[in-house]
């Protein structure tokens, strides 16, 4: 074989190699150092009871959650979508919106009202509020995609409606309620602001307690690589359950449109959700923000803001830069279809996903002496970003390329141009738009991580997510009101473009898949 | 002069065998069909050609020079086929013009020759004045003549049309497909075309290649293919057809339910006879045909088909008549062979 065919064949699998390398960087680094321990003292760390009771309440606390999260969550996205209601559009974007607020925001303006908030309680509260509207959007998306047709022929057999909802609709979204599903437990496993500001000790807030107090970073690795492994087993789980895809595609250019159940009892209970929803998640949060801010306008100087945006905004930035570089070539592989290679690429990208930013920032904290001047530089923690936001970019960055039909690539070639000429006149001038998107959609979630900016970033540095945590945490609620408005204002901007109608509706379902 | 052969081609994709030893050769200028049912391996025989797939086995020669066996191959941006995909493939980022000059190496020829050599294609597709409209602001059928002109403009050794006009209405794809047929005769070029249509096949080539799992199973003319199909499968797929049992007598005549000699009889029947419906001559009146009774009609408008029972077959005989019907259901008709007789030995 050529040099030249060689190099084309096996040059994108180098390249992918090298990128799944540098991403299993932090799960290396932590091995290392949790195996610096002998295995007796890792069985005493992980079998004292304190570890036991910590490992119960995070299982408890994930369990509760994404239960509240399969009923409600997909209650509420059952009424928005067929229970007949004013501006169903609107209410869907207001349920949507607290996907804007941080947890720790969350806990902070409900602490704010309520000093006295916390405990295991509390924070089912605060989860749920956060993570219901990653369920409501997975499966209002997937109630769009059910053709209304096959509703009306079930109703036509004889089906009652509450049947027909049994029996043909629920079957059909049991594949998002399982995405739903594992969107929220993964943010229960990884949060780290709100259990820490409600005292409720889980392995996030263990983790950093151990890495703060004792600076046993080996006892911190082991409880990190716990942590990792429940979240590894919570995925893997996902994806038994979850079961088969069904290609429920109705007749190209021809739907059905679905009419809404016109139930006034049915309606009401709807509204009232939804409407008390709205009222704990996006008018309780903005309410406080707002009156905090307004008490006292001047508490915070103009500069400190500034510069704490302008780090916040170069680092988010920086940190979706790498994630879109790396997934480059992963999303590359992706698009060529499957084979053992990308099976496993797939895996390594799904661990990426699974890793909680407290154990991605003790990784790189605890080799970062070693890593010379990228420590304590904003690189570190821009490649953290990478890390944890690159299951994102690689979906919307293979979303994007996918949107190249092969036939175009195919069209090119026969009228003479070579591989890197149709890559650079055909697939990135038609991916443009979308790959923009895909970096601006991971940037804007860069902005609002805590735990790994909390280890990793430059001493002396403070983005609007530190500044935030640090006056929350000792209830300096108007100080950090200004920073909050403004987190919330920047990180609401992915929401509006997520939920704005498009003109195609495969644009917008793909689109769920970066949040 | 030969421009295309092909010789024992085979292309597997993965562990499946799509082509299997097909060989045929075209000449300069000459334009072939690909006739066949979906998944017999056209798509797959014209990507191969294009170089988009590579063989297993075999060889592809353009004129005399070797593109494709198995372990050299031509990769397809230098083999300089026009190769025109179903429903166009624009590029949606770039304009019309631009499209048709996509192929055009600026190393090769100046702005200006590319800007004329545009303009030209888009006179001969009949669509000066849109080189500035976006692929989504074009019908149908006007994404189908961009791609034709785009895929010219290179000047191609060989056109490749994949099933082009698929997407269409019926009315504007007969109109488009006599249009482009007219414009590669006009400049000479050899095409193939891969249709599963089989009137669109007889209708625009000089050759049609029938194709089943992955083989050449006839080639010829599309008059040939027509009035002497190899098989009565293959008879089928060029246009309707009646088949019915039949015998060779020792004399050298042969038995058919039509045929003046009564029909095979029972049992004693070896093979079976080819008829298309229009090759039967039906009337009311004339007593030396076949007598049976009219059971169905399809009216078609410009001709209708006509079912007859016959004592001597179980299937109806199927007739084709031109112009307004004149029958009606019940009557009495009389059918009379015209002829030829296709006889086929069973098995």
């Amino acid at each position: 074989m050529k040099v030249q065919t060689l190099v084309s064949k096996y040059g994108l699998r180098a390249v992918v190699a090298l990128a799944l390398l540098l991403i299993s960087q932090p799960l290396i680094y932590l091995f290392i150092r949790a195996s610096e321990k002998s295995a007796s003292e890792i069985a005493d760390l992980l079998l004292r009871s304190k570890t036991v009771e910590v490992l119960a309440l995070t299982l408890v606390l994930l369990l509760i959650v994404v239960l509240i999260n399969i009923f409600l969550g997909t209650a509420i996205a059952a009424g928005l979508h067929y229970v007949k209601i004013p501006y169903p559009r609107l209410l869907l974007v207001s349920t949507v919106l607290p996907l804007a607020i941080p947890s720790y925001v969350f806990t902070y303006t409900w602490k704010a009202l309520i000093p006295s908030l916390q405990g295991l309680w509390a924070a089912v509260f605060i989860l749920s509020l956060s993570t219901l509207p990653y369920m409501i959007l997975a499966v209002t998306i997937s109630f769009q995609r059910i053709d209304a047709g096959v509703i009306e022929v079930a109703r036509s057999l004889g089906l009652s409606k509450i049947s027909v909802f049994f029996r043909v609709i629920l079957p059909q979204v049991r594949r998002s309620i399982s995405a739903g599903a594992l969107l929220s437990g993964l943010y229960v496993l990884s949060d780290f602001g709100a259990v820490s500001l409600l005292n409720v000790e889980t392995l996030t807030v263990s983790i950093q307690n151990l890495f703060k107090s004792s600076y046993d970073r080996s006892a911190a690795s082991v409880i990190g690589l716990l942590l990792f492994f429940v979240a590894a087993i919570f995925v893997s789980f996902e994806s038994v359950l979850k079961g088969r895809e069904f290609e429920s595609r109705g007749a190209e250019g021809f739907q059905t449109r679905i009419r809404r159940v016109a139930n006034p009892t049915l309606s009401i209970v709807t509204l009232s959700v939804i409407a008390l929803y709205g009222v704990l998640a996006v008018f309780t949060p903005f309410y406080v923000l707002l009156s905090r801010y307004f008490q006292n306008p001047g508490a915070v100087a103009i500069s400190d803001l500034t510069s704490a945006a302008l780090s916040t905004i170069s680092v988010a930035g920086l940190g979706a830069f790498f994630a879109f570089l790396i997934s480059l070539p992963l999303a590359f592989l992706v698009s060529q279809g499957a084979s053992a290679f990308s099976a496993i690429s797939g895996k390594v990208i799904l661990a990426a996903h699974s890793l909680p930013g407290v154990v991605v920032g003790l990784a790189l904290v605890s080799f970062g002496s070693r890593l010379g001047p990228l420590y304590q530089s904003i690189f570190l923690l821009a490649f953290a970003y990478a890390v944890l936001f690159l299951a994102k970019s690689v979906a919307s960055t293979s979303d994007s390329l996918a949107l190249v039909s092969p036939q175009l690539r195919e069209v090119a070639a026969t009228l003479g141009k070579s591989k890197s000429r149709i890559a650079l006149e055909v697939v990135f001038p038609i991916a443009l738009p979308n790959l923009a998107l895909g970096v601006l959609l991971v940037f804007l979630t860069a902005m609002k991580e805590l735990p790994a900016t909390l280890m990793l970033r430059p001493t002396g540095m403070e983005t609007l997510a530190t500044e935030i945590w640090s006056f929350a945490a000792i209830s300096r609620f108007n100080d950090a009101a200004p920073y909050a408005l403004l987190l919330v204002i920047l990180a609401a901007i992915p929401t509006f473009i997520l939920t704005i109608p498009r003109t195609a509706k495969s644009e917008f379902e793909q689109k769920v898949r970066y949040l | 002069m030969t421009s295309l052969s092909i010789s024992h081609l085979s292309v597997n994709l993965g562990e499946r065998e799509i082509i299997s030893d097909l060989s045929f050769d075209l000449r300069q200028g000459e334009i072939a069909s690909l006739l066949g049912p979906s998944g017999c391996g056209k798509t797959t025989l014209l990507r191969a050609i294009a170089g988009l797939i590579p063989p297993t086995s075999g060889a592809i020669r353009f004129g005399t020079q070797l593109v494709g066996v198995s372990s050299v191959v031509l990769p397809p941006n230098k083999r300089g086929t026009g190769y025109v995909p179903q429903q166009g493939a624009l590029f949606p980022h770039l304009n019309v013009g631009k499209n048709i000059a996509f192929g055009l190496d600026r190393e090769i020829y100046s702005k200006a020759q590319i800007s004329e050599i545009t303009e030209e294609m888009l006179s001969l597709i009949g669509m000066s004045g849109f080189e500035k409209r976006l692929p989504s602001q074009l019908s149908g059928g006007q994404q189908t003549r961009v791609a034709l002109a785009r895929a010219l403009a290179i000047k191609p050794r060989l056109v490749l049309l994949d099933e082009p006009f698929s997407a269409l209405d019926a009315a504007l794809r007969d109109e488009l497909r006599s249009e482009v047929v007219g414009l590669l005769r006009k400049l000479g070029s050899t095409a193939i075309l891969v249709t599963h249509d089989r009137e669109e096949a007889l209708v625009s080539s000089d050759r049609v290649i029938l194709m089943r799992s992955g083989r050449v199973v006839q080639n010829g003319t599309p008059e040939e293919v027509y009035e002497t199909p190899i098989s009565p499968e293959i008879a089928a797929s060029t246009g309707d057809v009646l088949i019915l049992a039949a015998q060779k007598l020792a004399t050298g005549e042969t038995r058919y339910p039509l045929s003046l000699l009564g029909a095979a009889v029972k049992g004693s029947d070896t093979g079976y006879v080819v008829i298309r419906p229009e090759e039967i001559q039906v009337s009311k009146s004339d007593r030396e045909g076949i007598a049976g009774s009219l059971v169905h009609i399809d009216y078609y408008g410009h001709d209708a088909m006509l079912s007859v029972n016959i004592a001597d077959s179980i299937t109806p005989i199927k007739v084709r008549v031109i112009g307004p019907a004149q029958f009606e259901l019940g009557q009495k008709v009389y059918l009379k062979h015209l002829g030829p007789i296709r006889y086929f030995a069973r098995g």
